[in-house]
């Protein structure tokens, strides 16, 4: 059994509790033990804007505690994947970054920075290091719907470092809604953003985005949404009703994790899931 | 940049320090230079904010160019970027428009000025708990009122140094990147 340490950043861990406890509940199915990581903070992403050192700083930190325990990472908030990979990049790529961060880290927290882990998404832990063929040796109960990928910014860009999937053409997550017995095309609107940044100095266009796009999802008739971000969980499930009413439409979209999505094919319990917190979800499962 | 012109709007001139230091915390975090743009604008035309905040990522890199550092500090369109990293995938001069307007934001804040939105919020709650937010008590679909011990989650991990990690991330607030 693979051990992987388990850094679910702020989001996760504070309201999207249906993402960490599928993630819990599937990942040891696969082989994989999570260990939960102490000492961590947030990833830094949210400071980009006000600091870019602090954010490093924040990053590598997490990163440091990680190494210290020997484990590679598993991130699936894809915002804290994208700051994470790219401060192991920036680090790798200026000796001064790399001196100044990791002598703080050492002064103030004694901590050692490598940067030489496995960093995994819940994309890239599914689709590469699990496989479709594992998944489909799992699944009991197949789950004939037919589902709107939404990958999130930061899970596809940008392609200049590691991301879980191609930033133009993604597509590992509807192989995956395939190998569960699922059904997904693409449609225009995939890589628009769900607004959620947005939501710290413009509420009114982020709920406006976030609308727009489900809206736009419901049109072309599909049954539900998968993500991978908590972020499209906040804007896309908790607030959909919100943005309905900032864009003035009718919208019912029920919205899942991918984890969900795989966890209800593998017949896991939906109280293990945490489906009854999706507020949109209602009986699709019997549809 | 280019020598010479005047804004006539207030009558500043072209800030070759600045644009320089700007050059210069570019290039530390593996940006190129500003200098290659040529006003495709390719940036504005994928741009997640430009529907309905107008920003034209093509409109600050010229103004960026020209050496009118200031202005852009001072322009409110900086914060309506939403990081959504289009611009840098699809720039053919492989320039990120999203970096420097990072590290601009990053100067306007470090001048001293209030910081927009919920930022500070969010500074205040990293600093004190080392998160953004703690974990919240949420309604399901049912209404019913769940947490992470009612939900059967483990308690979330923090900080274990509480006060150093504070003071750490305070210092930090005084550096650039260079």
């Amino acid at each position: 059994m693979k051990e992987l340490g388990l850094f679910l950043g702020c989001t996760i861990p504070t309201e999207q509790y249906g993402y960490e406890m599928s993630i819990r509940e599937i990942m040891p199915e696969f082989d994989l033990k999570l260990i939960d990581l102490d000492n961590v903070s947030c990833c830094g992403a949210p400071l980009r804007s006000i600091n870019l050192m602090m954010q490093m700083y924040l990053s590598a930190r997490n990163i440091a505690i990680c190494e210290s325990k020997n484990l590679d990472m598993y991130v699936p908030c894809s915002q804290c994947h994208l700051s994470i990979i790219e401060t192991i990049n920036r680090l790798k790529n200026s000796d001064k970054l790399r001196e100044k961060i990791s002598k703080k880290l050492k002064d103030a927290e004694d901590l050692d920075y490598k940067g030489n882990l496995e960093v995994y998404h819940t994309l890239d832990l599914l689709y590469d290091k699990i496989g479709i063929k594992s998944i489909k040796k799992k699944v009991k109960n197949p789950i004939n719907w037919n589902i709107a990928c939404h990958y999130g910014c930061h899970t596809v860009r940008y392609s200049d470092i590691k991301r879980p999937d191609r930033a133009e053409h993604p597509n590992k997550m509807e192989e995956i809604i395939k190998a569960i017995g699922g059904k997904s095309q693409d449609y225009s609107e995939k890589l628009n953003c769900c607004g959620a940044p947005l939501m710290i100095t413009h509420k009114d266009s982020a709920l406006t985005k976030a609308g727009e796009k489900i809206k736009a999802i419901q049109d072309r008739n599909f049954d539900a949404i998968s993500i991978v971000c908590p972020f499209g969980g906040r804007m896309m499930d908790s607030k959909q009703k919100m943005a309905a009413d900032t864009i003035g439409e009718k919208i019912n979209m029920p919205v899942f994790y991918l984890t969900q999505l795989v966890g209800i094919a593998m017949d896991k319990k939906e109280d293990k899931l945490g489906l009854n917190l999706n507020l949109m979800y209602e009986d699709i499962v019997d549809k | 940049m280019s020598n010479g012109i005047t804004d006539l709007f207030n009558m500043s001139k072209p800030d070759k320090k600045r644009y320089n230091d700007l050059e210069k915390e570019l290039e530390i975090i593996g940006i190129k230079t500003p200098n290659i743009c040529y006003q495709c604008s390719k940036c504005t035309s994928g741009c997640e904010a430009m529907k309905l905040l107008e920003l034209k990522p093509h409109s600050i890199m010229a103004s960026v160019k020209d050496g009118f550092i200031d202005e852009v500090i001072q322009s409110d369109e900086i914060w309506d970027c939403v990081g959504c990293y289009k611009c840098l995938e699809r720039c053919p001069q492989e320039m990120s428009p999203v970096d420097l307007m990072y590290i601009v934001k990053n100067w306007y804040v470090s001048s001293g000025k209030q910081i927009p939105g919920d930022y500070q919020i969010l500074l205040q709650n990293i600093l004190s708990t080392g998160h953004v937010q703690t974990p919240l008590d949420i309604n399901d679909k049912n209404n019913k009122n769940c947490n992470r011990k009612s939900l059967g989650l483990p308690e979330m991990k923090k900080p274990i140094d509480q006060q150093n990690f504070t003071k750490t991330i305070s210092e930090l607030a005084i550096e650039g990147l260079i």
